[in-house]
């Protein structure tokens, strides 16, 4: 397999790490509201891929965030607990948005770099046209 | 009518170059939120061109015999970053810079395959077709 193949094989982890990333941001948000939900966390590796021979970027395993979650004091709710209390979730949207903001920019990136290296490959191919 | 190709070689050298060190920046890329990841690259073709010329490699006439020497320049990767980079998680992976490597490094391949082309026309045209 040739350098330009491995590039994009790179270009692809790449993708493939951030979209899970932003799925998990979805995931967060949307149970936003979940009465003790915990907000999932997915971490990003490092990992020689042997079939492709590059150094390519793997998603590890999916964390939870174990900060407190909040709590209201509302005992007419009917979900509320002995003492009145009712569990909230620990999802901050401004720090979910922020991330898959984040993740958004990244993939880009990665996608051009997929482009780049597509073009550099058929510009090679071309050499062979007359 | 003397035959050069040295510069066939050249131009393919550049390619080669500009392939490995795609791979090096795109793999920066991908790696661009991974905690504790140093950003790399390899030398400039310059650099390597006048560490590695003449090339020097033992011929093999058979089968059984051992390569040695250094027919093409090795490119190795080293850890390079923009000034202030590196985030509070130990990356040191900078999008602005990898771009900027990155168009720097299309540019090349660019000439490399345009050097390339240009050459084969006027072997061709020396040739009378």
């Amino acid at each position: 397999m040739d350098e330009l193949m491995r590039t994009m094989a790179a270009a692809a982890s790449g993708m493939r790490a951030q979209s899970a990333r932003i799925r998990m941001s979805a995931e967060n948000i949307a149970n936003a509201d979940t009465p003790g939900y915990q907000r999932k966390v997915v971490t990003f590796e490092e990992m020689y891929d042997r079939t492709n021979e590059t150094r390519a970027v793997s998603t590890g395993e999916v964390k939870l965030d174990s900060s407190p979650v909040e709590r209201q004091f509302q005992p007419n709710h009917p979900l509320a607990d002995a003492d009145g209390y009712l569990e909230g979730s620990n999802v901050n949207l401004m720090i979910e948005v922020a991330d898959s903001r984040e993740a958004n920019r990244t993939y880009q990136a990665n996608l051009r770099m997929f482009e780049q290296a597509r073009d550099m490959n058929s510009a090679l191919i071309d050499l062979l046209r007359k | 009518m003397e035959l050069n190709l040295s510069v066939l070689r050249l131009a393919s050298q550049l390619a080669t170059h500009s392939a490995a060190r795609q791979q090096v920046i795109t793999e920066n890329i991908a790696h661009a939120d991974t905690p504790g990841y140093r950003a790399r690259d390899i030398a400039e073709f310059e650099d390597t061109l006048n560490e590695t010329m003449p090339h020097f490699s033992a011929r093999q006439t058979r089968p059984g015999h051992i390569a040695f020497g250094n027919p093409n320049p090795s490119f190795e990767p080293f850890e390079v970053t923009a000034f202030g980079a590196e985030g509070p998680n130990g990356n040191t992976v900078s999008l602005e810079d990898q771009m900027m490597r990155a168009t720097h490094v299309q540019e090349n391949h660019k000439l490399a395959l345009g050097v390339y082309r240009k050459s084969l026309e006027i072997l061709r045209t020396s040739i009378g077709r």
